[in-house]
């Protein structure tokens, strides 16, 4: 120590050497040290973070489902006016045997045709405002009341919801009765000749101002007399026309509603219309079960025929996945059938095409938590893939890369096939989100 | 995670006996480096000094200039010292006896006092960089385990034990090996660099000293030989 004193006091070439630089040194070093992990840490540690699970959502398929819903609408709209034109040519002669509810029945049949309904609908505006004026004169209570209702009713309804309800619903009606034209044929024809009917009632009275005055007449006259009365009839006219029809009771049940059905007791009418609704459901469960069945068959035995010309392991591990595909597309199709609304099959759906692509997707290594792309994918009628293009990009090339090659990989979606004919349509076009979440 | 999983996160979050080990560990770092630089410093000066004094001393010189050239004893350094020790010896005893042998004893005895007094000089701390070589691995890993025990000890208080919540104890935990591994490593190095490295200036000090007893064994030969005749 002394030594180390009195070398550097007295330095020279042969000096020894004192402590103050390597201090120096080492302390330098080693603050150095400290400051590299400090500062390269934080650089190196998103890495690792990258393995991650695959989130692909489904978002919007309401702006497609819409559109082709609207356009489903005015197919079965046109296809409805096609059917009425024809049945109108060929039973343009028959009479109508109760003027009332034909008279109901025919501004029902106007109401799917925009023009003429709103003139109708005019004309029946007055004719109600004259009515409730004679029935105020008349001054009896209940039939007052029940005019005033069916003015109020008719007037909410005819200006509020109009078009729209009534389009809608006769689209609706007239889908079912196709659906039904394919298994109750005669029951259809009848159908149509009471329709045919109406429509040349319509057309009488359009052409014949004398007819409808008469008819106007006697709708006030029956409005006047009493609402229990029509309902009466209208009632054992149900009876009867039940056993013939599930259809015209529910075009039956739907014309009360619009002019008469708050004149009655809801309660029988949402019975009725329960009923009918219940049997086309039912009827298009046991479509759905059918189809289902044939394309389960077809399946298998497809897989059946490729399996054979398969080596024997690859051939048992493509079975068991062939069966789990299968199983997993009963159990779709099960729930696609059993579901009342739309909305659960379109769940489905997107679930099982949601894990397609979320197997199927290779995440490029150094993509972040926060990417996010949005593919939009056209599908054809059997599922197979049109196309698949990016609409909202991450940012990062190679991951919007990596989504689409996910939606390649995954197509083709056969599960389409199963759904109804309606969801079909609505999933030819959806948007899939894509975005890798993390482990926690 | 980013935040709670950095290192000095974790240093300042481990408890205090981990902590103590951790300050050890990082001032055993400290010092085993500045004894590095130093001893690195110390040496290189030693080789440069011992080869200037051998062109110097083989150059030719008259002893005594050489002799009367160099600095006082207790400045000198290496060889130099060495030689500043085994001449004064000499010429003190070449005015007392007229024995060889027992100037060439002196001589010898002085040398071998300067060369030992140059090796304490040259192997100064060098045991200390051994000492941090071989105790901080250990020194670490008591660290380690004892952070262990910490987070089983808190482990066994959680409900359930998921590798998150055991995971920040044993990386805190193994920050303690690390260090013990970072002081050791470099301590291990040097050390066995340093001390080859003194060996060698030792191994030629000694040459030195054999190649000037030699020489002066020859100058007390011709001198008794001349007397004789």
């Amino acid at each position: 120590m002394a030594r180390r004193q009195r070398g550097s006091s007295a330095p020279r070439k042969n000096g020894r050497v004192g402590y103050g630089v390597p201090v120096l040194l080492a302390v330098g070093l080693h603050v150095l040290v400290v400051v590299i992990s400090v500062v390269s840490l934080p650089q190196r540690q998103p890495e690792p973070e990258t393995s991650s699970i695959v989130q692909a959502t489904l978002v919007s398929t309401e702006t497609t489902t819409d559109q082709a819903q609207r356009a489903e609408e005015a197919r079965a709209r046109a296809a409805a006016r096609q059917a009425e034109e024809e049945a109108r040519q060929a039973e343009e002669a028959r009479q109508a045997e109760e003027e009332a509810r034909q008279e109901e029945e025919a501004r029902q049949a106007e109401a799917e045709e925009q023009a003429r309904q709103a003139e109708q609908e005019q004309a029946e505006r007055e004719e109600e405002a004259r009515r409730l004026q004679e029935a105020r004169q008349e001054a009896e209570a209940e039939a007052q009341r029940r005019a005033e209702e069916a003015e109020r009713q008719a007037q909410l309804r005819e200006e509020q919801e109009a078009e729209r309800q009534r389009q809608q619903e006769a689209a609706e009606e007239a889908e079912r009765q196709r659906q039904l034209e394919a298994q109750q044929r005669a029951e259809e024809e009848a159908r149509r000749q009471r329709e045919a009917e109406a429509e040349a009632q319509r057309q009488r009275e359009a052409e014949a101002e004398a007819q409808r005055q008469r008819e106007a007449e006697a709708e006030a006259q029956r409005q006047r007399e009493a609402e229990a009365e029509a309902q009466r009839q209208r009632e054992a006219e149900a009876e009867a026309q039940r056993q013939r029809e599930a259809e015209a009771e529910a075009q039956r049940q739907r014309e009360a509603e619009a002019e008469a059905q708050r004149q009655r007791e809801a309660e029988a009418e949402a019975q009725r219309q329960r009923e009918a609704e219940a049997e086309a459901q039912r009827q298009r469960e046991a479509e759905a079960e059918a189809q289902r069945q044939r394309e389960a068959e077809e399946q298998r035995r497809r897989e059946e025929e490729a399996q054979r010309q398969r080596e024997e392991e690859a051939r048992r591990a493509a079975e068991a996945a062939s069966q789990g595909l299968d199983r997993a597309i009963e159990g779709e199709s099960d729930s696609v059938a059993n579901a009342q609304q739309g909305q659960e099959a379109a769940n489905s759906f997107i679930n099982l095409v949601r894990r397609a692509v979320e197997q199927a997707w290779v995440i490029p290594p150094g993509a972040s938590n926060g990417l996010s792309a949005t593919v939009q994918v056209r599908l054809g009628p059997s599922g197979e893939l049109f196309g698949a293009t990016i609409t909202q990009s991450s940012g990062d090339s190679s991951f919007d890369r990596s989504a689409i090659q996910a939606v390649e990989a995954a197509a083709p979606f056969n599960e389409l096939r199963q759904l109804p004919p309606m969801a079909q349509r609505d999933f030819r076009q959806f948007n899939l989100r894509f975005t890798p979440g993390d482990v926690r | 995670m980013n935040d709670s999983m950095s290192i000095p996160h974790l240093i300042m979050s481990a408890s205090t006996v981990v902590q103590l080990v951790m300050l050890i560990l990082v001032i055993g770092s400290i010092l085993s480096w500045v004894v590095i630089f130093q001893r690195t410093f110390v040496l290189r000066r030693a080789r440069r000094a011992h080869q200037s004094f051998e062109e110097r001393f083989w150059s030719g010189v008259d002893l005594n200039e050489l002799y009367r050239e160099t600095p006082s004893e207790q400045e000198t350094l290496g060889a130099e010292h060495v030689f500043r020790a085994g001449f004064r010896e000499f010429n003190r005893l070449m005015a007392k006896t007229k024995s060889a042998d027992a100037i060439l004893d002196g001589v010898q005895r002085s040398m071998r006092v300067a060369w030992s007094r140059e090796e304490e000089r040259l192997t100064l701390h060098l045991v200390f960089l051994a000492t941090v070589a071989s105790a901080s691995p250990y020194i670490g890993l008591f660290g380690t385990v004892w952070g262990i025990m910490g987070s089983f000890q808190s482990l066994s208080m959680a409900q359930q034990a998921t590798l998150a919540t055991v995971a920040p104890w044993i990386a805190e935990a193994l920050i303690a090996t690390a260090m013990g591994l970072f002081a050791a490593i470099p301590a291990v190095i040097f050390y066995n660099r340093l001390s080859s490295e003194s060996d060698r200036m030792l191994g030629k000090y000694e040459d030195f000293a054999e190649e000037f007893h030699s020489i002066l064994h020859r100058n007390l030969q011709g001198r008794s030989e001349a007397g004789a005749a």
